[in-house]
């Protein structure tokens, strides 16, 4: 069954179009690597995905529920914060909270989640304890145990930018979507992160990932679309993607990345 | 002699610390609010806010304590006149029972929409300087608009804003003595009246340790909040 449907989003800022017209599926376990040239609407589609654009046309469906539908009035921000919940994101620029400790950024939004729960109260402590526990299990499988009490300033970019991946696990969301998580790093420390997103792969998360590492995206995904002007111009496995591509547009896209 | 110039500037003292004090507990809380109406996306509000800054930063301290004190009466007794003279109306009656305020509380109110301007001005340029994404990535989290604010933006405004809010209280410190203008009497004014009945300069100087100690305290405080929070950086 497909966890994800995204039907034909157009998005439009004033008079540039950005997408026109982006439909795909997407199956529990999945990852799909997205890839295109800068200015193809990579990063609005995932904004699209997270709520931080509202699209102009289409809709998105998760497991069997409408998080969003453009033919439909805006929702209540309340609906909206609930809805959004199913993606996660983590940003090119990693934007972890500078003034949380690592432990912190990671259990900032769970806890703030939990004091809504009806039960609240009752359980305070053993609320705190559960999601400090999940927190420091998901901070040790990105490899920062060791850094539980260390500030974002502290931190190189690979490992704040493990720190976000951590952050955005902790809200468990049903989607995990990385907006090109290496593009901000030195060469030498894409790797490390590379590693953690490889090694979350697994049979129930499901993770879109919008990269310029074709290795990467080669080797992990299970699905790639090529972006061109706001349309999905390509779309298969990454063996007919990248080895075996129809239209003219991934051709010309993929042999000029590999003569770099 | 000296008990006596003691105990009126001791006097003058709390009242300027009054002042002072007054002050910060009402305009810091109206300068955020201030500062909110600034950034509004509903424009007509925006531009009257922004309009209200431009006329307070505008115009000096002095002259609004003076509109403030002297204003309203002024505008009752017009309109005494305009009812003497036979017009007459609901606005007119109502207008007609204005009269000056207490004088501490006119200094109150134009120290407090003073500052409040001034301190808005350094909120909004805190507020905008942090980065969108941090707003995202709360927004992205699942946060609330309001949680974001108090829990992940406004304390990198703080962290941002300690230098020149630092600044601008320590000025108020000094500006206290524009009380004397609607007659309230600070620690100022009652040192310099003994030069005229009793040729006294001492008292002067009195009030200026006073003051360098005051902002001395104040400087100290500004200094350890800063250092407080530099335990990050961003
Ligand atoms: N908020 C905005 N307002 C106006 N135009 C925007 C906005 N956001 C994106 N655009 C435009 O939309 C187009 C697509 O941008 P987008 O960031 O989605 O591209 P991208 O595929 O992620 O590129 P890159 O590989 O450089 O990250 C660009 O031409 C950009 O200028
Ligand atoms: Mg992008």
């Amino acid at each position: 069954m497909n966890i994800l449907e995204v039907k034909d989003i157009y998005k439009s800022f004033g008079k540039t179009d950005v997408l026109k017209g982006v439909s795909f599926t997407l199956e529990k376990g999945e990852v799909l690597a997205i890839i295109g040239s800068s200015g193809s609407g990579k990063t609005t589609l995932l904004r699209c995905l997270n709520f931080l654009e509202r699209a102009d046309k289409g809709s998105i469906t998760v497991g069997d529920k409408v998080v969003f539908d453009a033919s439909e009035p805006e929702p209540k921000a309340s609906v909206t914060r609930i809805k959004q919940l199913s993606f996660g994101m983590v940003f090119q620029s990693f934007n972890l909270f500078p003034q949380y400790n690592v432990l912190e950024n990671v259990t900032l939004a769970p806890l703030l989640h939990a004091k809504e729960s009806a039960d609240y109260k009752k359980r305070k402590k053993e609320i705190h304890a559960q999601i400090e526990e999940t927190a420091k299990s998901l901070i040790a499988r990105v490899g920062l145990s060791e850094k539980l009490k260390s500030y974002p300033c502290e931190l190189s970019g690979g490992q704040q930018q493990r720190v976000a991946i951590a952050r955005a696990l902790a809200m468990n969301p049903e989607i995990l979507c990385f907006d090109e998580p290496t593009s901000a790093l030195d060469p030498e420390l894409t790797g490390e992160v590379l590693k953690v997103i490889r090694g979350l792969k697994s049979s129930d998360s499901t993770m879109i990932v919008v990269t310029h590492e074709m290795e990467f995206a080669k080797s992990v995904a299970d699905k790639v679309i090529f972006m061109a002007d706001g349309i999905i111009e390509e779309c298969g496995t990454p063996e007919e993607v990248f080895d075996h591509p129809q239209s003219p547009k991934t051709q010309a896209f993929l042999n000029k990345i590999t003569e770099i | 002699m000296f008990i006596q110039v003691n105990l009126s500037l001791l006097e003058g003292f709390i009242t300027t610390i009054q002042i002072f004090a007054l002050t910060l507990l009402f305009a810091l809380p109206l300068g955020l609010i201030i500062s909110f109406g600034s950034m509004s996306k509903w424009h007509p509000l925006k531009w009257l806010v922004k309009t209200i800054i431009w006329i307070i930063r505008g115009t000096p301290l002095m002259l609004q304590l003076i509109v403030i004190y002297y204003g309203p009466g002024l505008v009752g007794v017009w309109a005494q006149d305009l009812i003497k003279a036979g017009v007459s109306n609901g606005i007119l009656q109502w207008l007609a029972t204005w009269h000056v305020f207490d004088r501490f509380f006119a200094l109150m109110v134009a120290f407090v929409i003073n500052y409040a301007c001034y301190f808005s001005e350094i909120f909004r340029g805190g507020i905008e300087s942090i980065p969108r994404g941090q707003y995202e990535a709360g927004q992205v989290l699942g946060m609330t608009k309001t949680q974001v604010f108090f829990r992940v933006i406004l304390m990198q405004v703080i962290k941002r804003i300690v230098p020149p809010m630092s600044n601008e209280i320590i000025t108020l410190v000094k500006d206290t003595s524009l009380a004397r203008v609607v007659m309230v009497y600070e620690v100022l004014w009652n040192a310099q009246r003994f030069i005229k009945s009793d040729g006294l300069l001492w008292p002067l100087f009195y009030t200026a340790v006073f003051y360098l100690l005051f902002c001395g305290i104040l400087t100290l405080l500004f200094g350890w909040i800063e250092k407080k929070m530099n335990y990050y950086k961003g």
